[in-house]
């Protein structure tokens, strides 16, 4: 086991970069060892929400810019850490406010879902640069 | 690889996810779902048992496929979701809309 295996990316924010996101998530959680698959599906939705969230964010807020986002995945004994930079507009955005969607709507989960899966999800700005950690108990 | 496998079956369509249906990938279950409802299909059975992941993107498209599918007078069944998907299901309280049938037989037995 690697308990504290690491890795990180660095992609256009389009659609499409979600896989190439999904893929450095994988390799990451097979070299950190862990088998809670509960672990895994709550951090791994979240961390989804998020790159999704930027991904549209940078395409509402300017369209088809060329903008980047780069994650970084890390690990200790008791917690798995995700933090997210990206240097496109303020997401303008209070976390305490977000509800999940009633069911028959057809968006508005996927902040509600990373809450509810994380033990902390903090939004930043920073240097110019919009800063998203997200924190999961192992 | 994430795929949708079409199978027509009697009284509806058979749609199987593989993979992933995430933001990537849900527009593609949207569109089958479409041409399936136009070329008159009205009973869609979403078959989740080799479905690894889904996002809210792929949840939001669950539900628009719903809707078009009782609006054409049919409706939309998910069968075998699973650990993930019926994780994300629960979460969202929206297995109480789209609640899984155990195969694809009890789906298009109703």
């Amino acid at each position: 086991m690697t308990q504290y295996a690491r890795s990180e990316v660095d992609v256009a924010a389009t659609v499409e970069s979600i896989d190439v996101v999904q893929a450095a998530f994988d390799a990451w959680w097979t070299e950190l060892g862990d088998e809670n698959p509960k672990t895994r599906f709550a951090f791994e939705i979240a961390v989804v929400e998020i790159a999704t969230n930027i991904v549209e964010h940078t395409h509402r807020a300017e369209g088809s810019s060329g903008r980047r986002f780069r994650l970084e995945l890390t690990a200790d004994a008791t917690r798995v850490t995700a933090v997210f930079t990206d240097n496109g507009m303020p997401a303008d955005i209070d976390l305490s406010t977000v509800t999940m969607a009633d069911v028959d709507e057809e968006s508005g989960r996927g902040l509600a879902l990373a809450i509810a899966a994380l033990d902390s999800l903090d939004y930043t700005r920073a240097d110019g640069r919009n800063i998203w950690t997200l924190v999961c108990g192992r | 690889m994430t795929s949708i496998d079409v199978r027509a079956a009697d009284g509806g369509v058979v749609l199987a996810q593989s993979g992933r249906l995430t933001v990537v990938t849900a527009p593609q279950l949207r569109a089958t779902v479409t041409e399936r409802l136009a070329a008159g299909d009205r009973l869609i059975v979403v078959d989740l048992s080799t479905t690894e992941f889904v996002d809210s993107s792929g949840l939001g498209t669950l539900v628009s496929c719903l809707k078009a599918a009782r609006q054409a007078g049919g409706d939309l069944r998910i069968v075998a979701p699973t650990e993930q998907v019926a994780m994300v299901l629960r979460m969202t309280n929206l297995d109480r809309i789209l609640k899984p049938r155990a195969s694809v037989d009890d789906a298009l037995q109703g």
